[in-house]
């Protein structure tokens, strides 16, 4: 599957000097976008009392792992981070999965409550999310699952979902019709139509969306903190940066580094993502 | 969209049964227990049964719609949440158009960048780009030369900062979706646009933004919604609410009065409001939609 | 597509159906009392938590040597969580402790919501407990009931430069004057530093301007409330306290928007000559720019010699009322808060005991301590022991109504009428 190249310089020499602009201003935009990047990284590795200092270097002369080793030093570190994969994981794989049917149905299909369906999707979205999590802590706790990753896990595939659904609409309905004909007519079932032809063709689509169920799952705390009431080990990583939030002297250097461990993971995803994502999806339209 | 072939059977409820089952036990069960509990006085005394529940009416709401700060604040949040998703849009379709026209480091590179502002958690986004403009310890003003401004002093500068560092990290969403979009769109198209001597401006407006019209439209309702909800960044930046609350968007109101103190049938009273807001607004946007002949 | 307004009435409907009540959970005190199992403690986690938790260890160890059959199970929560995981603790008390560490501010609002035990006649009959400092029993005190044990208070005075003074021929003040005074010459003399850092958004910082004054935030006792804020004495204290946001001071524009913690680090970065700190501040003094070179002395009150009485913050322990194990719980609980214990967490974790024979010891040890053990004997104030004090703390009532006046949207007159309205529509809610 070849993407389609847009700026094949053949086709248009005057579109040179264009480009040259265009290249600086996108790398322009990269370094103020990742300035703040490098602001936390940088943070995390400056030794105490120089984050705030009021002579502020873009560099320090004297990097210090210190904040590093108060982050990893925590009790149970490893198994936070593990926790919190295995739930970014679980949310990331049932979400999609789940998202793909609903998407499907909804795009390819046209039956009564369709459009009330999609609203209703957006609906849950909408209410803050403070005031659900009362509700949310009874149902988990009638369930039998407080204290347990499942009573994160299923709160967020329940929040990515209607996300997913909708994106993922975009995506199901770019895969043409004629396409979809041509596979029954080839004698191809329904189930294999869904996974064997449409499925491939969606997934940069589902890759996307994920990466947004994944950051979700992966950054909340507000679950983890009503949820996981009594046991340590089902606890997930952002409870590792709070300790450093201590109202009267929180510790910026802990907060940074604990920052800069979680962004790395998702970074990387997206690093992965983002190839499939940008490979797949030309192909994925053409007729 | 042309016409959907399927006629209608059941197979599409067979699809949505798993997604109708989740979001029925955990979103619209929880929604029905929101509406009932802000017609009750429900605090964590009444939620962990030390008090007895007392059913209100229209009580929580009555004190919400009396209060005059309320009214202020919903003028500011949807001011506020108007600007962000402007500038939000803005700046991703420009850089996902940006994103096609250059080669594959530029393009890494932006792309990169914008990921990791996208992944980085919120409360430490808003942290750093606190320090930032700090006016004593921040690295801007001195960049800027402006001495020791205060960013967060004044009402629409606080405002402001606040602006770019939610831009700073949902414009990747949007940019990453759209980029997506348009390579997805067949290159022969553009191709032919680019030869009838179309404008750039031309060419997104005539030939992309249709063709992206399903997608812009996610991403517009969405950023919507989370920047009507935006609550993080005001409440770190201008430490929760800014100057005698001048900078207080919803979300935060409705944590300081209601959720902080545990006051859960006012601020269930509040999410409500806020969803028939959202609802109110999206319906009017789909609607227009629609008029322009788009289906959903 | 189409949109039938069916949706927004299924809504409506849906929320007008009031048929059933939401839910809730019982809460009730358990009856049981066994004397073998687990007991459940929470504490507070700390940035540096290992020595705490050494000491922890040795007082459960001996616990449960003492009582055989009993296993202590510690767990450290991060602060930033409490809120929620007490919520949750209340609300399924399954997942509940036995014994927890908590805010002193948030003792009325826990014994509101039905968290905490009642261990009045335990805590009278336990000898150590006469010799508790008043203002620290005060903070586990709700009508007249006891529940819990201070863990340690917190306290603030004011933290000076001690090169900046030496340079200027300064003297430390000695009345609330003097402090504006000696804090516009320094600005004068060195208009890189704040003279005193002030914060429109520290109440803790300000609360003490109120009570020298001789004002109070509210007068009234046992759950009825009324605020004094909007009194004469309370609005000249909130004048001298916002007197000094002023560009010759500590100009409004930086200062009206901090809160406790950006004073310290504005201090501790050398950028200012004066600030109000605790005594938990010391260790991020120490870390910055300008050690070795302050002190730390009394916040002075109006007459000369006197010393502003200071809030006195701090921790709590105590039991919940869920537990099935209360005798071993309340014994554990004065175990975790005994002279003992607090001597050594002051050694571990610079923690202020709550006894003040015992503070005096360690004051003796470490002189940093001398001006809050003299600032705690010279009397400290509490919040009012109201469940509504949360409220109208999380609602920053005090801090809009410093602010307000600070940037001169409103006067102090009308700035305090209005914070007295709000905190009297919260006392009357939460009763």
């Amino acid at each position: 599957m070849n993407p389609p190249r847009l700026n094949r310089p053949r086709l248009n020499p005057l579109r040179h000097p264009w480009r040259t602009a265009a290249e600086a201003s996108a790398l322009i935009v990269a370094v103020v976008v990742a300035f703040p990047l490098y602001w936390m990284v940088l943070g995390a590795f400056k030794p105490a009392g120089e984050i705030e200092s009021t002579e502020p270097r873009p560099w320090t002369l004297a990097p210090s792992l210190d904040s590093f080793r108060r982050v990893f030093g925590q009790q149970d570190f490893g198994r936070y981070f593990v926790n919190s994969l295995v739930v970014a994981g679980s949310v990331v794989i049932v979400s999609a999965l789940i998202a793909f049917l609903a998407a499907t149905a909804v795009t390819r299909f046209r039956f009564r409550f369709r459009t009330t369906l999609l609203i209703m999707f957006l609906v849950a979205q909408m209410v803050p999310v403070e005031a659900l999590t009362i509700p949310l802590f009874f149902q988990m706790r009638d369930f039998g699952l407080l204290n347990t990753l499942g009573s994160l896990v299923l709160p967020h595939i329940a929040f990515s979902l209607p996300f997913a659904i909708w994106m993922l609409r975009g995506f199901v309905k770019g895969v043409p019709e004629a396409l979809e004909e041509a596979a029954y007519i080839d004698g191809a079932s329904r189930s294999r139509f869904l996974w064997q032809i449409l499925f491939p063709l969606v997934l940069p689509g589902l890759v996307a969306t994920s990466a947004f169920s994944f950051i979700s799952a992966w950054n909340d705390f507000l679950f983890a903190k009503s949820f996981i009431i009594s046991d340590t080990s089902q606890s997930t990583l952002p409870m590792a940066l709070l300790v450093f939030f201590k109202p009267d002297e929180p510790d910026w250097g802990g907060v940074m580094a604990a920052s800069t461990v979680m962004t790395i993971p998702v970074l990387v995803f997206f690093v992965l993502v983002q190839r499939r994502l940008v490979s797949g999806l030309g192909g994925a339209v053409k007729d | 969209m042309t016409s959907v072939t399927h006629r209608p059977t059941w197979t599409p409820w067979l699809y949505l049964a798993p997604a109708l089952l989740v979001l029925g036990g955990l979103l619209v069960y929880p929604i029905w227990q929101l509406g009932l509990i802000s017609f009750f006085r429900y605090t964590q005394a009444q939620v962990s049964g030390g008090e007895p529940t007392t059913f209100q009416g229209f009580g929580n709401y009555s004190a919400l719609f009396s209060d005059p700060q309320f009214w202020q604040v919903l003028l500011a949040t949807v001011l506020f949440a108007a600007a962000c998703v402007v500038s939000t849009l803005a700046v991703g379709c420009a850089l996902a158009v940006l994103l096609t026209r250059v080669r594959a480091v530029p393009r890494l590179a932006l792309m990169l960048a914008a990921l990791g502002a996208w992944a980085t958690p919120a409360v430490t986004g808003s942290t750093v780009w606190l320090f930032l403009f700090d006016p004593d310890f921040g690295p801007v003003n001195r960049l800027l030369g402006l001495g020791d401004h205060s960013w967060t002093y004044g009402r629409l500068s606080a405002f402001l900062l606040v602006l770019l560092e939610v831009v700073w990290c949902s414009f990747p969403f949007v940019m990453v979706t759209v980029y997506a979009g348009i390579r997805a769109v067949p290159a022969e198209v553009l191709e032919a646009a680019a030869l009838d001597g179309a404008s750039q401006w031309r060419i997104w407006r005539s030939v992309l933004a249709p063709m992206l019209r399903p997608i812009l439209t996610v991403v517009t309702i969405q950023s919507v919604i989370w920047d009507f909800k935006v609550f993080t960044q005001i409440y770190v930046m201008t430490n929760g609410g800014g100057i005698a609350g001048q900078n207080l968007v919803l979300n935060v109101y409705a944590y300081q009065q209601a959720f902080a103190s545990s006051q859960y049938g006012l601020g269930s009273a509040i999410g409500v409001v806020m969803l028939l807001i959202l609802l109110a607004v999206t319906l009017v946007y789909l609607r227009l939609l629609h008029r322009q002949g788009e289906d959903l | 597509m189409n949109l039938s307004p069916r949706i927004p009435a299924l809504l409506l409907t849906a929320l007008v159906v009031t048929a059933c009540a939401p839910q809730t959970s019982s809460n009730s005190s358990s009856d049981k009392d066994e004397k073998t199992g687990t007991l459940r403690v929470w504490l507070f986690q700390e940035v540096g938590n290992e020595p705490k938790q050494k000491v922890v260890d040795s007082v459960v160890a001996a616990f449960e040597k003492a009582h055989s059959g009993i296993n202590v199970d510690v767990e450290y929560i991060p602060v930033e969580t409490r809120a929620q995981r007490v919520k949750a603790a209340f609300n399924d008390p399954s997942s509940a402790p036995d014994v927890m560490e908590y805010g002193n501010t948030d003792t009325a609002g826990y014994v509101k919501d039905g968290g905490l035990l009642d261990v009045s006649k335990e805590f009278a009959g336990w000898s150590e407990a006469k010799d508790t400092d008043p203002t620290a029993k005060t903070s586990v005190t709700v009508d007249g009931r006891i529940y819990g044990s201070p863990f340690y208070v917190g306290v603030r005075a004011l933290y000076y430069r001690t090169d900046v003074f030496k340079e200027l021929g300064l003297e430390a003040p000695r009345t609330m004057t003097e402090l504006a005074v000696t804090a516009r010459k320094i600005r004068a003399a060195k208009p890189e530093l704040y003279g005193l850092v002030v914060g429109g958004a520290y109440t803790y910082g300000a609360m003490p301007f109120i009570w020298a004054n001789g004002g109070e935030l509210a007068t009234g006792k046992d759950g009825s409330y009324a605020s004094a804020i909007s009194g004469g004495s309370a609005q000249k204290g909130i004048k001298e306290y916002t007197s000094l946001f002023t560009d010759d001071n500590c100009p409004a524009a930086k200062c009206a928007g901090m809160g406790g913690n950006d004073t310290i680090t504005a201090f501790a970065a050398g950028k200012a000559a004066m600030a109000i700190g605790g005594d938990f501040s010391h260790t991020a003094v120490e870390a910055g720019k300008v050690k070795g070179e302050y002190a730390v002395v009394p916040l002075p009150g109006v007459s000369a010699g006197s010393i502003a009485p200071a809030f006195a913050g701090g921790n709590n322990i105590g039991v919940l009322k869920s537990t099935s194990h209360r005798t071993m719980a309340v014994q554990l609980m004065e175990q975790l808060t005994s002279k003992k214990t607090q001597t050594a967490m002051f050694d571990a974790m610079g923690f202020l005991p709550t006894f003040p024979d015992v503070r005096q010891q360690v004051a003796a040890e470490q002189p940093y301590v001398k001006p809050f053990a003299r600032t705690l004997a010279a009397g400290t104030k509490f919040v009012p022991a109201s469940p509504a004090w949360s409220q109208i703390d999380s609602s920053s009532v005090l801090p809009t109504m410093f602010q307000e006046v600070i940037s001169g949207k409103k006067s102090v007159a009308a700035a305090s009428k209005e914070a007295a309205t709000k905190m009297n529509d919260a006392f009357g809610s939460a009763g």
